[in-house]
């Protein structure tokens, strides 16, 4: 249904259904314009509109304002009894009267250990906090309706509402270079992942992607691979796996094909929704895998 | 003839112009100010032009803008040498001691400024996608500047810097041991930052306070105070204590988006 005045309205990126009233230029849930033509790429991407500058999502009685289009804010209007939490890294200012106390979070040792950040930020209301990332990309809203969930790279959470649980999960991939005592595990994924729940009613949840946001939802037993660090999340639904491809080679290059020239992917697999951003860090190329859990092909 | 006022600058334009031509902001694009104070700064058109004594400035590119300048003869302008991305050939430089240039070193801050005499172009830019920042300044103005984000001012325009006060400040300000001063006398000027991310600015009355992450304050007036407070939150397994910085009105206040996080990894 075309969005309009006093229509109803389902958002092409969050899936939420809206009335859109008036003035309405933006789904109310996730930011998106209703406006915009539909990107699809011929391959099956579909790009993630940016959240247009100034753009205001409504949650509970507080909203979320977002401002700039190169390092996006986050903006927060909390109303009393209202809350959002975050990585202390993303907050960027605040007003003195907004009540700033640690978010409770178990197993605080385990994340130290593997390098995420171990302690959170809860910011309480009345009052306004604004909040961002150190990249260049988009803050990516996502909605989750009651009872969803949803599971989130490392290092790409921005900020949550106060309803949605928060935990974390071992990714369980993982790879090895090296031998003896050089040996060295990998983790192109993380060690540890976020996976953040609405159980008590629906609930905010905002990303940070550097780069563009590409969405797509793969059917059941559809595959793909994407490079590791660029997953931005995916529906629990999805299964991963590590995946490493060797081209065929010729001559005097052959001897090397085996970890020189192979890429090292993440192979997803529906049914479900993934999305990925355009910046991102390449795994390790040039060293010898010498063990770990991933799939092989030599072409 | 009713003219038109720079929401950015507040200088007056002739109706029909579309680009200040005090400080280069679109005229003809409402301000963005978000619910809870903070206005965007100007995001400038590619290739707008604006001017300063009897030179101009072109700003180019929208990811990491460029500022050109064309110097006219008797203008010249003054940065720090790491931020000049091109010149002409015949567009002499002159290095400018600082005073108190061994403790700016000490600091790890650049204790000497190059000067560019006109006539002739040359071409600025920092390393991190943001925004050029126009500052023109009135006469008889002090605004204070974190460090590293200057590219470059004119010659009306004279350049010093402060030690900031207080251990504390300091040692968790995230700004350094310096912030820069820039100050016109009896005529007008222009100093041109770079804000990494997006740069947001908010007028403080008299007593307001806010507290900023303090690796995302870009510039103040004089007038502002800044402080160092910590919010008593555990920031890591063996750490308690998160430092922001406070400023306290009357005057404006600039901030940027995306910024290097001081003190609690």
């Amino acid at each position: 249904m075309t969005a309009g005045t006093g229509v109803e309205y389902t958002c092409r990126y969050c899936r939420l259904r809206s009335e859109l009233g008036d003035g309405h230029a933006a789904c109310p849930h996730c930011g998106a314009r209703v406006d915009l033509r539909h990107v699809v790429s011929e391959s099956g991407w579909v790009e993630q509109p940016p959240i247009a500058d100034m753009t205001r999502i409504q949650f509970g009685r507080s909203y979320v304002q977002v401002e700039g289009d190169v390092v996006p804010v986050a903006d927060f209007k909390l109303a009393e009894g209202d809350s959002v939490y975050f990585s202390h890294h993303a907050l960027l200012w605040s007003e003195t009267d907004v009540r700033i106390t640690n978010h409770p979070n178990a197993s605080g040792w385990k994340r130290f250990l593997s390098g995420m950040p171990s302690y959170m930020l809860d910011a309480a209301g009345p009052g306004r906090v604004g909040v961002s990332d150190n990249h260049a990309g988009e803050v990516i809203a996502v909605p989750l309706p009651m009872g969803g969930a949803i599971w989130v790279r490392e290092h790409r959470f921005l900020a949550a509402t106060g309803n949605i649980d928060y935990t974390f999960v071992r990714t369980g991939l993982w790879y090895q270079t090296g031998s003896g005592d050089d040996r060295e595990t990998h983790h192109p994924v993380g060690t540890y992942d976020d996976v953040f729940s609405a159980q008590g009613g629906p609930g905010l949840l905002l990303l940070h992607a550097p780069g563009n946001t590409f969405i797509r939802d793969l059917a059941p037993g559809e595959t793909i691979h994407v490079q590791p660090r660029s997953l931005l999340y995916k529906d629990l639904s999805v299964w991963m796996g590590l995946h490493v491809e060797s081209p065929r080679t010729t001559g005097w290059s052959t001897w090397r094909r085996n970890w020189q020239l192979r890429t090292m992917f993440l192979r997803l697999v529906g049914p479900g929704r993934v999305a990925v951003h355009s910046v991102f860090e390449n795994e390790l190329e040039g060293e010898r895998i010498t063990g770990g859990q991933y799939t092989h092909q030599q072409w | 003839m009713e003219l038109v006022e720079c929401e950015w600058c507040r200088v007056q334009s002739q109706p029909g112009t579309s680009t200040c031509p005090t400080c280069g902001a679109p005229l003809d694009v409402a301000n963005l100010v978000s619910d809870s104070g903070w206005r965007e700064a100007p995001r400038m058109r590619d290739m707008a032009q604006f001017r300063f004594s009897s030179s101009s400035v072109q700003v180019e590119g929208t990811i990491v803008p460029v500022a050109e300048v064309n110097l006219a003869q008797g203008d010249s302008v003054y940065f720090e040498h790491h931020v000049m991305l091109w010149k002409d050939a015949h567009t002499p430089l002159v290095a400018y001691n600082v005073p108190g240039g061994a403790r700016r070193s000490l600091a790890g801050m650049p204790h000497v400024v190059t000067v560019a005499y006109g006539p002739g172009r040359i071409a600025f830019s920092r390393e991190a996608p943001g925004e050029l920042v126009v500052l023109p300044l009135a006469a008889g103005v002090e605004i204070d500047v974190r460090e590293h984000a200057f590219v470059v001012a004119s010659h009306t325009t004279s350049y010093s810097f402060i030690r900031i006060k207080g251990l504390t400040n300091l040692l968790h300000g995230g700004n350094g041991m310096y912030i820069d001063r820039f100050i016109t006398g009896a005529e007008p000027g222009v100093v041109m930052l770079h804000g990494n991310g997006n740069v947001f600015e908010r007028y403080l009355q008299p007593g307001e306070r806010i507290q900023v992450e303090p690796g995302g304050f870009l510039y103040k007036d004089a007038s502002v105070q800044m402080n160092t407070v910590q919010l008593d939150v555990k920031t890591g397994m063996f750490s308690r204590g998160l430092y922001v910085a406070e400023f306290v009105g009357p005057g404006r206040l600039g901030i940027q988006s995306m910024y290097h996080h001081h003190g609690s990894d």
